[in-house]
C-alpha cells in the first residue's frame, strides 16, 4: 500500500516537472510533447483510481481521456505547427533565470504555512495536494508569462490537469457521468480552442498575443 | 415536464438549425418558436412558487425561477429582434445565409446552457454548463470575423476559462464534507453538509469561487475581458451577454454564498462582496465618464451595476433585497439599451460616440427608447433602478457609511457622464448622408415590449414575483 501512495506520489513530481519544463523549453512541439507526457500521467492517476474501486464506467472514461488528452488533442496540436511552420514561436514576457525565481517563489509560498490547512482534506497526502496547488500556480503563470497563444492554450489545459490531480489526491473524484460531462467539455474546448489559434493565425501571422492591438479604449 | 422543455426546446432548435438548407424565414420562426416555448414554460413553473424538480440532476427554487423568467424573457426580445437585425445585415451584405445559420445555431446552444445552469440541481454540472456558456458564446464573440473580434474572442476565451477552472477547484473544494455521499451530490446536500465544512476550506473554497465565477460576472479586476467581448459581438448576442449571462453567473457565486454563510457566518462572504463591488461601482465610474465608444459604455456600465449588485448582496438585508430587484430591472434595461443601439449602429455604422448625432433626428422612435433607458439605466426616478438602488445604498448606510458614500459618489458620477454622451448622440444635426426617419418595426417592437414591462414593474411587481422574490432572500 505504502509502494502505491510512494508511486503516485511520484507521478504527481512527473506532473510538477512537465509543467517547469513546459515554462523552459523554447520550442512550440517541445511543449506539445510535454502536455503530452503531463497527460499521460494524469491518465495513469485515474486509472489507479478506476482499478482500485473496480468501477468499469471510471475505466471507460479514463480510456476516453487517455484518447483525447494523450493522443488526440496533442496530434492537433502538432499539426497545427507543422501546417503554419512555427518552430520556435515560444517565447515570454520575463527571461528563463526570473521566470525560475518566480517558479521558486510559487512553490514556496503553497508549502509555506498559508496553504498547510488545505491538508484537512486528506492528511495522508498532504505533501501531494501542496504540490498540485503549486502546479497549478504555475500553470496560471505559464499562461500570464507565454506570449504564444497556443503555450497559453496548454498552460490552460496544464491547470486543468493539475486541478484533476488535486481531486484525484484529496479523493473527490466524480461519478463517471460527471468526468464524463467534463471531459466532454475539455475536449470541446480544445477544438475551439485550436480553431481559434488557426483564425489568429490566419489574420495576424503570428502566434504572438502581443501582435494583436486591435482592441483599443 | 415543463422544465424539460425549457431545456429541450433550444436544443431541439439548435439541431433543427442544423438541417434548414435555404430559407432564411425559417430560422426566425422557428427561433422565435422556441423561445415563446421556454417563456411559457418558465412561466408555468414559476406560477407554482415551489420547488420544481425534474429527475434528480434538475431542481430550481425560487432564486433559479427569477433568473429562469430574466432569461426566457430577455430570450424571447432578442430572437424577435435578431431576425429583422441580420435581416438588415444580410441586405448590406454584411454577412450571409451560413453566418445567420451559425448565428441560430449558437444562439439557442447559449439560451439551453444558461438554462442548465440555472436549473441544474448539481453544482458539478452547473459548472459544465456555465463553461459551455463560454463555449457557445466565444464564435459570437468573433462573429464578424474581423481581428479586434477574434482578438476580443480569444481574451474572452482564455480569462473565462482560467476563472472557470479556478471555479472547478472552488466546487471540488467544497464537496469534501460530503465524501463517501450516496447518489448525486446536489444543493440541498450541500447545504445540509455546511456545518462540517471546515473554516479554513470554506474561505478558500469561496474565494476560488468569487474570483472564478467573479470572472464572468465581470467584477474587477477580473473585468478586462467584459467590454472587449459585449462590444464586439453582434448586438443582440451583447444584450444577453450583458443583460442575462452575468446574472447567472452570479447566481452561481450566490448558491455557494449560501453554504459558506452557513458554515461560518456572512461576515467573510459579505467582506468580500462589499470589497469587490464598491472597487468595480468605482473603477466603471470613471471609465464611463471618458468613455468614446456607446457599447463599451454599456459594458462598462453592466461592471458598474453587478458591482452595485455585489453592494447589495455583501450588505445582505435590504441592500441583499434591492440587489435581486436591481439584477431584474438592470437586465431589461441593458437588454434594451444594447438593442436600442443595435438600430443606431446599423443607421450609422459606427459606435463611436463623436460620429453619431441627431439620433432624435435620425431615428427618433430609438431616439425615444435609448433615453429611457438611460433614464432608467441612471437611477432616475420613477424607474425601478431608483428603488433598487435605494434599496441596496440603505442596506450599508448603518453599517458602511463610507462605502456607501463613496457608492453614491460613483453613481453620480455615472449619471453626470452617461448624461454627457447621450445627450450628444441624440441631439444636433445628423452627418450628411445618414438616412432620415423610417425605422423598422421589427427593431423597435421588441423594444416597446421591453418598454413596457419596465414601466409596469417600476410601478407595481406582481404578487407571484414578490413572493418568488421574498423566497430568494430569505435563503441567499
Amino acid at each position: 500500500m505504502l509502494h502505491l501512495s510512494q508511486t503516485l506520489f511520484f507521478i504527481e513530481i512527473i506532473i510538477f516537472a512537465t509543467v517547469i519544463f513546459m515554462h523552459l523549453s523554447k520550442k512550440s512541439s517541445s511543449v506539445v510533447v510535454l502536455y503530452a507526457l503531463q497527460s499521460l500521467s494524469v491518465t495513469v492517476l485515474l486509472l489507479a483510481s478506476a482499478l482500485e474501486e473496480a468501477n468499469l464506467a471510471l475505466l471507460a472514461v479514463t480510456i476516453l481521456i487517455f484518447a483525447a488528452k494523450v493522443i488526440v488533442a496533442p496530434y492537433f496540436f502538432l499539426k497545427l505547427l507543422k501546417k503554419n511552420q512555427l518552430k520556435f514561436s515560444v517565447s515570454s514576457y520575463l527571461n528563463t533565470p526570473l521566470t525560475l525565481i518566480v517558479l521558486t517563489i510559487l512553490t514556496i509560498m503553497t508549502h509555506a504555512n498559508f496553504f498547510k490547512p488545505i491538508a484537512v482534506i486528506a492528511p495522508a497526502n498532504g505533501s501531494a495536494l501542496l504540490m498540485a496547488i503549486a502546479i497549478i500556480l504555475i500553470s496560471i503563470f505559464l499562461i500570464i508569462n507565454r506570449r504564444g497563444a497556443l503555450s497559453q492554450m496548454i498552460g490552460i489545459l496544464s491547470l486543468e490537469n493539475a486541478i484533476v490531480s488535486f481531486a484525484f489526491f484529496a479523493g473527490l473524484e466524480q461519478t463517471p457521468g460527471l468526468e464524463l460531462g467534463v471531459t466532454f467539455d475539455i475536449i470541446t474546448w480544445i477544438v475551439i480552442a485550436t480553431v481559434f489559434v488557426s483564425m489568429i493565425h490566419k489574420q495576424f501571422g503570428s502566434l504572438d498575443v502581443t501582435s494583436m492591438k486591435h482592441l483599443t479604449e | 415536464m415543463a422544465l424539460l422543455l425549457i431545456i429541450l426546446s433550444p436544443l431541439l432548435a439548435s439541431f433543427i438549425f442544423f438541417f434548414i438548407r435555404k430559407s432564411v424565414g425559417v430560422f426566425g420562426l422557428l427561433s422565435l418558436a422556441a423561445s415563446l416555448v421556454e417563456l411559457g414554460s418558465a412561466l408555468y413553473v414559476a406560477s407554482g412558487g415551489k420547488v420544481s424538480s425534474f429527475t434528480s440532476y434538475f431542481s430550481v427554487d425560487a432564486l433559479g425561477m427569477i433568473l429562469m423568467l430574466i432569461v426566457a424573457t430577455i430570450g424571447l426580445m432578442v430572437s424577435w429582434y435578431s431576425i429583422s437585425y441580420l435581416n438588415e445585415e444580410k441586405r448590406k451584405e454584411i454577412i450571409g445565409f451560413r453566418r445567420i445559420k451559425q448565428y441560430f445555431i449558437l444562439l439557442h446552444l447559449f439560451l439551453a446552457a444558461m438554462f442548465i445552469a440555472i436549473i441544474s440541481a448539481n453544482p458539478i454540472v452547473m459548472w459544465i454548463a456555465i463553461e459551455a456558456t463560454t463555449l457557445s458564446t466565444a464564435f459570437l464573440i468573433s462573429f464578424y470575423n474581423k481581428p479586434s473580434a477574434i482578438e476580443a474572442a480569444w481574451k474572452y476565451l482564455i480569462i473565462n476559462s482560467v476563472g472557470l477552472l479556478l471555479a472547478f477547484l472552488g466546487t471540488l473544494l467544497f464537496l469534501y464534507p460530503v465524501l463517501g455521499h450516496a447518489g448525486l451530490v446536489n444543493w440541498q446536500t450541500l447545504l445540509g453538509n455546511a456545518a462540517s465544512l471546515d473554516p479554513f476550506v470554506a474561505k478558500i473554497a469561496f474565494i476560488f469561487i468569487l474570483i472564478g465565477y467573479g470572472t464572468k460576472v465581470g467584477l474587477v479586476p477580473m473585468h478586462t475581458w467584459l467590454p472587449d467581448a459585449h462590444s464586439k459581438a453582434p448586438v443582440p448576442i451583447s444584450s444577453l451577454l450583458s443583460g442575462v449571462l452575468l446574472n447567472v453567473a452570479f447566481f452561481a457565486v450566490l448558491r455557494f454564498k449560501a453554504v459558506v454563510d452557513l458554515a461560518i457566518g456572512p461576515y467573510f462572504t459579505g467582506r468580500l462582496l462589499i470589497f469587490f463591488g464598491i472597487i468595480s461601482i468605482a473603477l466603471a465610474a470613471f471609465i464611463i465618464f471618458g468613455q468614446r465608444n456607446y457599447k463599451r459604455l454599456l459594458a462598462y456600465s453592466s461592471i458598474e451595476h453587478m458591482g452595485l449588485m455585489s453592494l447589495g448582496f455583501g450588505f445582505g438585508g435590504a441592500g441583499a433585497f434591492g440587489a435581486l430587484l436591481h439584477m431584474i430591472y438592470h437586465s431589461l434595461t441593458k437588454s434594451l439599451l444594447f438593442l436600442s443601439s443595435g438600430n443606431i449602429f446599423l443607421r450609422y455604422s459606427s459606435t463611436k460616440i463623436e460620429k453619431v448625432r441627431g439620433v432624435l433626428t435620425a431615428l427618433p422612435a430609438t431616439g425615444i427608447i435609448f433615453f429611457i433607458g438611460f433614464l432608467s439605466i441612471t437611477g432616475v426616478p420613477p424607474f425601478g433602478i431608483f428603488l433598487s438602488e435605494f434599496y441596496i445604498l440603505s442596506g450599508g448606510i448603518m453599517s458602511h457609511p463610507f462605502l456607501t458614500g463613496l457608492a453614491l459618489l460613483a453613481l453620480a458620477i455615472v449619471f453626470i457622464g452617461f448624461l454627457k454622451h447621450v445627450t450628444s448622440m441624440l441631439f444636433g444635426k445628423p452627418e450628411e448622408g445618414i438616412e432620415i426617419g423610417k425605422e423598422a418595426s421589427g427593431r423597435l417592437a421588441p423594444l416597446l415590449v421591453i418598454v413596457i414591462l419596465l414601466a409596469i414593474l417600476g410601478f407595481y411587481i406582481p404578487g407571484p414575483l414578490k413572493s418568488l422574490i421574498n423566497s430568494a432572500i430569505s435563503i441567499y
